[in-house]
């Protein structure tokens, strides 16, 4: 690919165009659907394409080419050229990375045992058996396995090339309409695969659930499941893009060095993290990945740059383009020291939220939010979980809930499924006072 | 691309599926963001592809490429058929598809003002026009981010069964996310979109430059004049905005009659809602609910869906009973039923899955007036931001952003996000009467594994709930 990499960079420097990132992907994902514990639906893609990245005098444009030949190249180039030209130019655009640099193997990415497999479905039934074994009557999820590879060019220097591998599941047990659970298990290389913990979570959890009473509304002190954790964190990886921040779309703006969560609190984007489903050798310019400190004990460090945003706000990027939009490649949570029963224990009267979904915000500035738990949620007294809940709402602000984190786990749990968009690691999580709310009538 | 498209399902058969079908789509676009006064850039949307779905005894198969060449579709064929052959193995029942009529036709939504005739520069004029207007406002609006779009989609779907159904289809929408800080004070509308299917007349016609005027002048009003909002019982008239987001969540979604049976129990979740409860209450005798893909230029436009199957509306609820399912082939067979086309996807890389296109609570004889004018005390609700739903779509909450307080009859003072959660049962059970006229709101409706987030719109007629919990 890096033939027609090339290629595109020629054409569009003879074009008159300064700064370009030429993006190249080949991709082999497959996909198996499952529900009522068979196979819905398996597919397959091939996709062959080239994100393309243009700048002429400070206006930018961009696209994605799918046919590779010469004369479609050259089309769409002009095209781009002529669209760009009479637009106004984007005044705080400040270019891309100087490149070239050297790039470091990240272990544990890339598994010739992924691109090999046959078939998946036996991962798919161990799953499912792991959770009927647990008590579950029904399961539904998916499992997919990736293969892809990366060539990036651009104008200042950079050929950079990458290949990884993944394989990951999503499953939810059921007992009833209302007894539900949900593991996942996302791996990059085969021999760490455990499609089972997935299965037998799911199914332990919908078996707690059994014959859930009506939650109350007030303020509690909640435990989040990583699996729920990983959903919050995933919209704040997005607020942490110093794209959203200058949008209005975080309540992140304005608090550069301010308190934003406990002291206890740390959390990091990992771009080059081991075993990681987001992890990639180098963003979008082709700078190396590396390790941000978004939120340093409690205070706000950093947003997530790419080189623009960096040389505007004068900083260094954190290689995380996006060119337009810089974004998250694997957020990470600091662990704490307690143990999962050591953080029950610290909790009198409270909530077990396993999971949660739909998000959605009042402002985004403000960080007024809800977000519904979603499979088994328990009521927690003097440390031991006493019934199962059911139809209640985390309605509260996203900073209240970091101020208020007052424990973290010691393990660190690796989630990315279909809430959870970009991976994140995070332990258990005991919040205080916590926001909960249920529908009247 | 007809030639492919054919070849591909006669490969498919000759490989032992049972069913097959090929779905060729092409999308052309232009898309223009700017941030705070600046033009972020330029995007060219240029994708096409092919996708093709096989059943082979029983199991089902997908498999997409983006590369048009004979040997590359017929690699992907290969694999759809191995893919729904191994399936076949773990399944308990053998997927079957309805019987259906299918046609061999050609439709098109034609422009007046076609924007692939339209230069970067002149659609950039629309977003420049929200900056001035609202800047004319004399509003403080610190954070605004503006982004146009359209797309030219174009699709050939045949199937073994006599279905060959060629469409194109334009779409342009505006959208816009504006922060209003006053006094110290911030407001935001996140999200607001205008959309159609059709040509650049319609965004001129619709002028969203007017729409985000009356938004940060409601903002405004809202910081200076807001009020708590009353708490405990009271009635509540919802605007036709709120109307829609309320018949997309708990009415469209838990008819999603594959969500019923299931099927998306691990990504978009299940339904309250069972095969038997056709015929059953759900709502007072005012609440009818239409779900149409038919309506000229609306967002959610099609005429026939991705299986080849006409469309038409659907009554999901008529006068309070719950009267239709959204079904696509597969579901529709499990009940012995025809599909009624609500079977679409994103992208030529997606499988076409039970969807909804334009849901609306169907309007009544009130007028707006009459539905006021007997309301002690309650609120008017005229736009929400924060909303959700259970997975089962039985618990929802929307708080209002832009609402205002009736008392005695009369519109009164802004008021505060006065929250309104309650049941589906609950809320459509309150409601007394429904308003005449009927008005839609775009949005994207997002379903499936991997994620289709499609073009849908959202309305219906005012209506009045009485006798609800309101809270601050």
């Amino acid at each position: 690919m890096f033939e027609i990499n090339e290629l595109i960079l020629k054409k569009a420097k003879e074009l008159g165009f300064g700064d370009v990132v030429v993006l190249a992907y080949e991709q082999n994902r497959r996909q198996v659907r499952f529900a009522n514990n068979e196979i819905t639906v398996a597919k397959n893609w091939h996709t062959q394409k080239v994100n393309l990245f243009v700048e002429y005098q400070k206006r930018l444009a961009s696209t994605t080419l799918t046919a590779l030949d010469e004369k479609t190249i050259e089309k769409t180039l002009q095209m781009l050229m002529k669209s760009v030209k009479n637009l106004a130019p984007k005044e705080d655009y400040y270019g891309i990375a100087e490149g070239p640099f050297e790039y470091k193997d990240i272990p544990e990415t890339f598994d010739k045992a992924i691109v090999g497999l046959d078939e998946p479905n036996e991962y798919v039934e161990a799953a499912i058996n792991a959770a009927l074994e647990e008590g579950a009557k029904r399961t539904a999820g998916v499992l997919y396995t990736d293969h892809n590879k990366l060539y990036l060019t651009t104008s200042n220097g950079v050929e950079a090339f990458d290949e990884g591998t993944g394989i990951e599941i999503s499953i939810r047990a059921f007992i009833g309409d209302e007894e539900s659970g949900h593991g996942t298990n996302s791996v990059r290389v085969l021999k760490k695969f455990d499609p089972e913990s997935a299965g037998r979570k799911a199914g332990e959890i919908a078996k707690m659930a059994v014959n859930p009473v009506q939650g109350e509304a007030g303020t509690f002190d909640v435990i989040f499941d990583p699996l729920a954790f990983a959903n919050l964190m995933s919209y704040m990886s997005f607020m942490a893009s110093a794209f959203a921040v200058e949008a209005g779309f975080s309540f992140l703006v304005g608090k550069l060095g301010q308190k934003v969560a406990n002291d206890i609190v740390t959390i990091k984007d990992v771009g080059n993290m081991p075993n990681a489903y987001g992890t990639r050798k180098f963003d979008d310019e082709g700078v190396p990945t590396r390790e941000t400190t978004i939120i340093e004990n409690g205070t706000l460090n950093t947003y997530l740059l790419n080189t623009s945003f960096a040389r505007k706000y004068k900083r260094e990027t954190t290689a995380n383009a996006g060119l337009l939009m810089p974004e998250a490649w694997n957020v990470y949570v600091e662990p704490g020291d307690y143990s999962k029963e050591e953080l029950f224990s610290e909790v009198k009267r409270g909530i077990y939220i396993t999971n949660v979904w739909y998000t959605r915000f009042q402002n985004y500035v403000t960080g007024d939010f809800s977000t519904i738990p979603r499979d088994g949620a328990f009521l927690i007294e003097n440390g031991e979980i006493v019934k199962p809940i059911r139809n209640i709402r985390v309605s509260d602000n996203f900073q209240h809930i970091l101020e208020s984190i007052a424990a973290l786990g010691k393990d660190l749990y690796h989630i990315h499924w279909w809430e959870v968009a970009t991976p994140v690691f995070t332990p258990y999580v005991l919040v205080k006072d916590v926001g909960i709310t249920k529908a009247t009538k | 691309m007809h030639e492919l498209v054919e070849f591909a399902v006669e490969k498919a058969q000759e490989l032992g599926a049972s069913y097959a079908e090929a779905r060729f789509e092409e999308k052309n676009g232009t898309e223009i963001v700017m941030k705070n006064g600046n033009p972020e850039g330029l995007g060219i949307l240029a994708d096409r592809g092919i996708g093709i779905r096989v059943l082979v005894n029983g199991g089902m198969g997908f498999a997409s490429t983006n590369v048009l060449t004979k040997e590359s579709v017929e690699e992907a064929v290969k694999k759809a058929v191995k893919l729904a052959k191994a399936a076949a193995k773990l399944r308990n029942k053998p997927i079957q598809f309805s019987e259906e009529d299918f046609h061999q036709v050609f439709y098109e939504v034609k422009m007046k003002k076609d924007f692939r005739d339209v230069s970067a520069e002149e659609k950039m004029e629309y977003l420049k026009l929200i900056e001035e207007r609202v800047k004319e406002t004399g509003v403080n609006v610190p954070m605004r981010f503006l982004r146009y779009g359209d797309f030219m989609w174009h699709k050939i779907f045949m199937n073994n069964e006599g279905a060959l159904v060629e469409s194109l289809i334009p779409r342009v929408s505006v959208t816009y996310n504006l922060v209003v800080f006053e006094e110290g004070q911030m407001e935001q509308a996140p999200f607001i979109q205008r959309a159609f299917s059709g040509g650049l007349e319609l965004i001129e016609k619709d002028k969203p430059w007017e729409w985000a005027v009356k938004d940060v002048k409601a903002l405004q009003k809202l910081i200076k004049e807001g009020q708590k909002p009353p708490e405990g019982k009271v009635d509540v008239v919802i605007s036709p905005e709120v109307a829609g987001i309320a018949v997309h969540e708990s009415v469209g979604h838990p008819y999603e009659l594959d969500r019923i049976m299931g099927r998306e129990a691990a990504q978009a979740g299940e339904s309250f809602v069972k095969p038997e409860m056709l015929g059953e209450r759900i709502g007072s005798e005012a609440v009818t609910v239409i779900e149409d893909p038919t309506i000229p230029n609306s967002w959610g436009f099609y005429l026939y869906d991705d299986e080849g199957v006409k469309a038409r509306p659907r009554y999901l609820i008529r006068e309070g009973i719950i009267n239709e399912f959204l079904m696509n082939r597969e579901y529709a067979a499990y009940l012995g039923m025809k599909s009624n086309a609500a079977a679409r996807a994103i992208n030529y890389n997606r499988e076409p899955i039970v969807r909804m296109a334009n849901t609306y609570l169907a309007p009544g004889d009130y007028s707006f007036e009459e539905l006021i004018e007997d309301v002690k005390l309650g609120v008017y609700m005229v736009s929400f931001n924060e909303w959700n739903i259970d997975d089962r779509r039985y618990q929802q909450r929307y708080i209002g952003r832009e609402a205002y307080l009736i008392e005695n009859g009369e519109i009164k003072h802004p008021v505060r996000r006065p929250i309104l959660e309650i049941t589906t049962k609950g809320l459509w059970s309150s409601v007394d009467a429904v308003g005449k006229e009927v008005e839609f709101y775009p949005g994207t409706c997002g379903k499936g594994e991997p994620g289709q987030g499609v073009p849908v719109w959202m309305g219906g007629a005012h209506a009045r709930l009485r006798d609800v919990v309101l809270r601050r």
